[in-house]
């Protein structure tokens, strides 16, 4: 804990602290959502709250009237919706940027998250599990890439020969080279910024989801909704598919193989009626 | 579906979307598609009419879903295939001159096969073809990288870029 820490600490950029997710997960878990709460919660950031409605006026919901308000917004859209929204403008904020220890340009980890977020999110509704949750864990579970990317920057070609010509996984050159990997730096990150513990938990394993018990479900969502993205070619960086397959992801949602072609269809379906969310207003 | 002709003289890409498919005789056009990932993308020319298209397919087989594959042919290997062919013929271009290019069915690293799309992406394509006395002219599959694929009309020129790698390669060197 304390190397993941202090590696956390020695890094010049962090990126901006999606603070008001695990607030808003707070609100969204009591059965009497206080709206005005809500309201309260994002006006607190006007960049946020005006991105958010652009959003909501964008060709993702053509709204008949503008929606000119938070109030109207969510009145309309209803809370769940608004806290995806909020989700992606902040979330976008930190992983937008290019990540050039990773060879990742500009937009395409963004692009990544949303498309695994909403993978996971798919499947999490079919199997009647909370799909804000999911839809948040995976969204950030690339987080620590943020960080390890500096730190990479001198050493990108070390660690493509790494996966390619040594065929490691991403995540073990990650350990060999810099002694952290990119998933429990997330982890220790979102836990930093107060996150709750299933979402904590969940990224720190999400590429060994039954390490994550008792959140290995969560884990298991982010895994496959990861996955599928990279399929569909929503990858980034040299090497993008060095990852292990861990079939114990299906086991723990009780999938069959079988069934993944046709989350995938469903996920390239849901992904052309979000497409808004790949460029967010910032 | 031929791409729409322009009247400019310059070159411009049309892309190909995730299960879609385009054909052109327009020598000013490349067909494009992005970021593969286990997809294949697989790219017929003619080289005496100019003419040829581009495919860019998700899974292997259009049993699991027949509503889709009547939706969208382009999405499986064995609906969008012919469904490329057809295009093209269309366009005046003969199956015996087709040069077929293959790029993507990237895979993770997986023992169990339970995650092998793109294997069995490629493996179906190859059956296909075969099937159909054709062969492939220029390929690179599998491995672990996410490609984008251009094919130039002008020339049936393929070239691949692999994503993290700062040049594009050329993959079919065309006329």
């Amino acid at each position: 804990m304390q190397e993941l820490d202090d590696y956390i600490n020695k890094v010049k950029h962090l990126p901006p602290a999606p603070r008001i997710l695990p607030e808003l997960l707070r609100l969204l878990k009591r059965d009497d959502v206080d709206n005005s709460k809500v309201v309260t919660c994002i006006s607190f950031d006007p960049s946020l709250t005006a991105s958010v409605l652009q959003l909501c006026n964008s060709a993702l919901y053509s709204p008949a009237t503008p929606i000119g308000d938070l109030n109207q917004a969510i009145t309309w859209l209803g809370f769940k919706q608004i806290y995806q929204l909020v989700a992606a403008v902040v979330g976008s904020r930190a992983l937008g940027p290019a990540q050039t220890g990773y060879g990742i340009n500009k937009g395409e980890l963004w692009e990544h998250s949303v498309a695994s977020a909403v993978a996971g999110q798919l499947l999490a509704r079919k199997l009647g599990d909370d799909e804000n949750m999911v839809f948040t864990a995976a969204l950030l579970h690339d987080l620590g890439k943020i960080i390890l990317s500096e730190a990479l920057e001198g050493i990108y070609t070390k660690l493509v020969e790494e996966t390619q010509q040594h065929q490691q996984a991403l995540l073990d050159a990650e350990k060999r080279l810099l002694g952290v990997q990119h998933a429990e730096i997330g982890g220790r990150l979102l836990a930093r910024w107060k996150f709750p513990e299933n979402i904590v938990t969940a990224v720190w394993f999400h590429h060994q989801p039954k390490a994550a018990a008792p959140h290995d479900r969560l884990a298991a969502y982010i895994y496959l909704g990861n996955l599928i993205a990279h399929f569909l070619g929503h990858s980034y960086g040299h090497q993008a598919l060095a990852l292990r397959g861990r079939t114990d992801a299906l086991d723990i949602l009780g999938l069959s193989p079988e069934s993944l072609p046709h989350h995938m269809i469903e996920t390239v379906e849901q992904l052309a009626l979000v497409e808004a969310l790949f460029h967010p207003p910032v | 579906m031929p791409s729409p002709t322009f009247v400019s003289g310059f070159e411009h890409r049309v892309v190909v979307g995730i299960a879609e498919l385009a054909v052109s005789n327009n020598p000013n056009v490349i067909l494009t598609t992005y970021s593969l990932g286990s997809c294949l993308g697989i790219s017929v020319y003619d080289p005496v009419v100019h003419a040829g298209g581009l495919l860019h397919i998700m899974l292997p087989d259009s049993g699991i879903d027949a509503v889709k594959a009547a939706d969208k042919p382009a999405m499986f290997v064995d609906s969008g295939v012919p469904a490329l062919f057809r295009a093209c013929y269309q366009l005046g271009a003969v199956k015996q001159r087709m040069i077929i290019s293959v790029a993507g069915g990237a895979q993770i690293m997986d023992e169990s096969g339970f995650f092998s799309i793109g294997r069995r992406n490629c493996d179906a394509l190859a059956q296909l073809l075969q099937q159909n006395g054709l062969q492939v002219s220029a390929q690179q599959v599998g491995g672990m990288v996410n490609r984008t694929m251009y094919l130039r009309l002008a020339t049936g020129e393929v070239r691949l870029k692999v994503s993290g790698e700062p040049r594009e390669t050329i993959l079919y060197a065309g006329a």
